[in-house]
């Protein structure tokens, strides 16, 4: 016989585990959200290698560059936040970490503002006038637009997430614990390896012609 | 002890920041090479590489639950399996491309009414 | 020896003094149910809204059959009839199957069946409910606004470029509703990951738990898909910006691709959860273990991930190469044989049990008889000749109604009245229970059967007229339609009556094993007044010291 009688309930102390192993999952439904558009870019760059090439030379990537060192910085800055969540004497690391975080964040999406900027002028947004005339150029460019905005849209998220841990760490409020500032990191070097993977698909197709 | 530790995890987060940097510089380099298929092999496992770095260091999944791990590999498997089974398709289908065509075929509209005529 | 004397069975003549109130007593206002925590009240949340739909989905399907009666397209123009059958599709589908089982059942049960007080996350739960709402809210108002004519599939281009209906207005519906699933699906695994009662590991866990929890795995991997297209195909539509459209490099089979990679799977999150059920039942009314329970819970596993492999089967005749199709289609016959194993075990758990024909059992037979016809019907448009003569005809749509209505909502049916009196502390009328499984046998039959051999002789899908010589075979499934609808209609009436104080009942009416059964009917909103004894084995019927059944007086004599 194993009748057991202990109480079920153990979910108070595990909140790390569980808010963790939630995020994950979140993650990985992510992982297949933008998936269908790198399924659409593969099968666009199968078919338009020269399209393709020709269309991601009018990136701008010194500034797509910069960028990926950005977020590659926002990601190390955000886990040394998290390991020092760990160490509560820390607080005010963990809380300028955080900050700076998100500040770098915001620097992203200025860049990449000024990106778009530049690329509606030269007339590289799909629309009617649009400049390129190559096959498949204009493909890349609907995806590189959807891409980025759509990724730019989760680094608000995270910049509005990361923004509003900073404040309250800073506060010396008691929700952002240890397992939470983790959670909210998970989500932020996802956001920056969904960049990472887009950093070559849309900048270095072919730059050595 | 604790101010080791956080030393520890500020090395490896540092170190780590390092290599990530210099492997995106490797990528970017790469790219002006001519290296035929090799450019997109390079771009995509330098990309691998990197999104491995931040897996397994900044996001801790070597010090995650196996299930953790088994929800990530999970996750890029289902992706694979989409890119694979849709890649038989496209690797065997012959498409003859349409005639390009600059104008948009069909005028805009929304729901029920369509807009006025555009012309391009 | 049995562990399981620790079941507790309230004697009905001595109910235990309830120390606190049932989930249902916890509050009586409006606002104590919106803004709930509480799993079980959410589920009744969920109930009450899938079954608004499921009648307006419903209404759309009559007056489908009322039109079909007669050969001439003369109920409705060609236009109202493609925004019927759109609507019939996206109702059913996204706002009633997908949730049906897994939000009202999973929702209530798992969290009881695990011997836990709720789920992981009970906010998230709610919220789910509320995007479940919002999304249903959208797709009506895209109803309300003239309707969608492109089938629930939304193939482009026609739905990307040509259609002058409401097409990204219902996307956002489906869209906000993807999201609820997405979560419901994120919520039930790490429940099962995390919340289980100690001692109670993965192979004690009864089988409607394993099938939630695959249900849910297919839920977070393939709705994202689902998501990502639905906003593809709205932005080709508002921006004409798109990769569907060839003339500027993309290819409208990638729609496809993309869609059916989620829709596939899809119908595996339809029919999951209804196996689940099935599980639960037929040990209960055969008085006997379940045949083969380790099989059962990896064939449940193999349904889900070879789910995944096998969506290219809906493209066989679309333009896919045809080295994809014989690789799709080798895979579809693949499928099929994990599900084939539970269909055998249910079968073999019969096999001298002491068997009860009450209303959730007569549901839970007709699953298992149906879904067979709809399943091996499957493995005839898996294979590509036949396919080539039978898609886009009645074939398929008997096909996928066997399964979808002749085994998940007859699932969903057996579902309510097995956990009605848990749920509700009621007990419905057992012979109008059984009328109504009867009516819903038959009129299924009579409605769908006669569309198999439709389809065999070439009766196009979608098609709101057609050729005079179909029209015997229309008319018996519309007929068959007027019956299924009464059986449908029934369960409203006596499940409303039941609700009365006089049909009270005890914690276990049936005799049944399962957590759930160890706490009160309707449960405390902790679920469990005392922490429930985790059993030797999940589905310990076979020993002679169980209990037959025992009905409360109050529950036999409720026929009316």
């Amino acid at each position: 016989m194993s009748a057991i009688a202990a109480p079920a309930l153990a979910a108070a102390d595990d909140a790390p585990r569980t808010a963790q192993l939630g995020m994950w999952i979140f993650l990985g439904t992510e992982v297949l959200f933008f998936g269908g558009l790198f399924v659409a870019y593969a099968v666009g760059r199968a078919h338009w290698p020269h399209g393709f090439a020709v269309a991601s030379r009018h990136t701008d990537v010194v500034l797509g560059t910069v960028n990926t060192a950005v977020l590659l910085t926002s990601s190390a800055i955000v886990a040394f936040a998290v390991a020092c969540a760990d160490h509560p004497a820390q607080r005010r690391w963990t809380a300028l970490a955080l900050w700076a975080t998100a500040a770098l964040g915001v620097v992203f999406l200025a860049i990449k503002g000024v990106e778009y900027a530049h690329e509606w002028s030269e007339h590289l947004f799909p629309l009617a006038d649009f400049a390129l005339t190559e096959p498949g150029a204009e493909l890349f460019w609907v995806l590189y637009f959807v891409m980025t905005i759509l990724h730019s849209v989760h680094l608000l998220i995270g910049i509005v997430g990361v923004a509003a841990f900073a404040r309250a760490t800073g506060a010396g409020k008691s929700w952002p614990t240890p397992g939470r500032v983790d959670t909210m990191a998970l989500y932020w070097h996802f956001v920056d390896i969904v960049w990472i993977v887009l950093y070559p698909l849309l900048y270095l197709v072919e730059r050595h012609a | 002890m604790k101010q080791t530790t956080l030393r520890e995890h500020a090395r490896v987060v540092v170190i780590a920041w390092a290599v990530l940097l210099a492997l995106m510089l490797t990528s970017l380099g790469s790219a002006y090479l001519d290296l035929g298929a090799g450019n997109v092999v390079a771009g995509l496992v330098i990309a691998f590489v990197k999104s491995a770095i931040v897996l397994w260091l900044f996001m801790r999944l070597r010090k995650s639950s196996a299930t953790v791990r088994i929800v990530a590999a999970t996750a890029l498997a289902t992706l694979l399996i989409l890119l694979a089974l849709s890649g038989v398709d496209y690797a065997t289908r012959t498409s003859e491309p349409a005639a390009f065509q600059s104008p948009r075929q069909a005028p805009s509209f929304v729901g029920g009414k369509p807009a006025t005529q555009q012309t391009r | 020896m049995s562990s399981v004397s620790d079941v507790i069975v309230r004697p009905p003549s001595a109910p235990a003094p309830a120390p606190s109130p049932s989930y249902l007593e916890d509050g009586h206002t409006l606002r104590s149910w919106l803004t709930t925590h509480d799993h079980k009240r959410i589920a009744i949340l969920y109930a009450i809204s899938i079954t608004v739909f499921f009648f307006i989905g419903g209404l759309a399907a009559t007056v489908i059959r009322l039109e079909l009666a007669t050969p001439a397209g003369d109920l409705v123009s060609h236009d109202t009839y493609n925004k019927l059958f759109t609507a019939h599709g996206v109702i059913m589908v996204w706002l009633f199957l997908i949730p049906s089982i897994p939000s009202v059942f999973g929702n209530f049960l798992i969290p009881l069946m695990i011997g836990a007080k709720d789920l992981a996350f009970p906010r998230l739960n709610l919220l789910s409910w509320y995007l479940y709402v919002a999304g249903g809210a959208i797709v009506l108002a895209a109803l309300a606004l003239g309707g969608v004519d492109t089938g629930w599939t939304f193939y482009a281009p026609y739905a990307t470029m040509f259609s002058n209906s409401w097409v990204a207005l219902t996307l956002v519906g489906v869209f906000v509703v993807g999201f609820s699933s997405i979560l419901t699906g994120l919520n039930f695994i790490v429940t099962v990951h995390t919340l289980r009662a100690p001692g109670l590991g993965w192979f004690k866990l009864p089988l409607f738990v394993w099938a939630h929890y695959a249900t849910a795995i297919i839920l977070v991997l393939a709705t994202p898909v689902l998501a990502i297209t639905t906003l593809l195909v709205v932005a080709e539509r508002l921006l004409q910006i798109g990769v569907f459209d060839p003339a500027h490099g993309g290819d409208p089979l990638l729609f496809q691709h993309l869609f059916w990679f989620y829709s596939h799977p899809a119908v595996y999150i339809m029919v999951l959860p209804a196996m689940g059920v099935v599980s639960e039942i037929v040990p209960c009314f055969a008085r006997k273990r379940i045949f083969g329970y380790r099989f059962m819970a990896y064939a449940i596993l193999g349904i889900a991930s070879i789910g995944f492999l096998v969506w290219g089967h809906h493209m066989f005749v679309s333009g896919q190469s045809l080295a994809a199709s014989l690789v799709f289609s080798l895979l579809s016959f693949l499928v099929a044989v994990p599900s084939a194993i539970k269909v055998f075990n249910w079968t073999a758990t019969l096999y001298k049990g002491s068997i009860r024909f009450d209303a959730p059992m007569l549901y839970a037979l007709g699953f298992v008889g149906l879904f067979t016809i709809g399943g091996l019907t499957g493995l005839f448009v898996a294979s590509l000749a036949l396919d080539v003569h039978l898609t886009d005809t009645y074939f398929v749509v008997a096909h996928f109604h066997y399964i979808m209505v002749g085994g998940s909502v007859m699932a969903y049916f057996g579902a309510l009245h097995f956990w009605w009196p848990k749920a509700t502390g009621r007990m419905y009328p057992e012979l109008w229970g059984r009328i109504a499984a009867v009516l819903i046998f038959v009129g299924f039959n009579l409605t769908f059967f006669p569309q198999f051999l439709l389809g065999l002789r070439g009766m196009p899908r979608r098609y709101h007229a057609y050729p005079p010589e179909f029209h015997q075979l229309h008319m018996a499934s519309s007929m068959g339609a007027v019956v299924l609808a009464l059986g449908y209609l029934l369960p409203l009436v006596y499940f409303a009556y039941s609700l009365r104080a006089t049909c009270r009942t005890s914690a276990n009416p049936f005799g049944a094993l399962g957590l759930e059964w160890q706490t009160r009917s309707p449960p405390p909103t902790h679920n469990f007044d005392r922490p429930p004894t985790v059993p030797e084995h999940v589905y310990d019927y076979a020993t002679p010291t169980k209990a037959e059944p025992a009905r409360t007086p109050a529950a036999q004599a409720t026929s009316p």
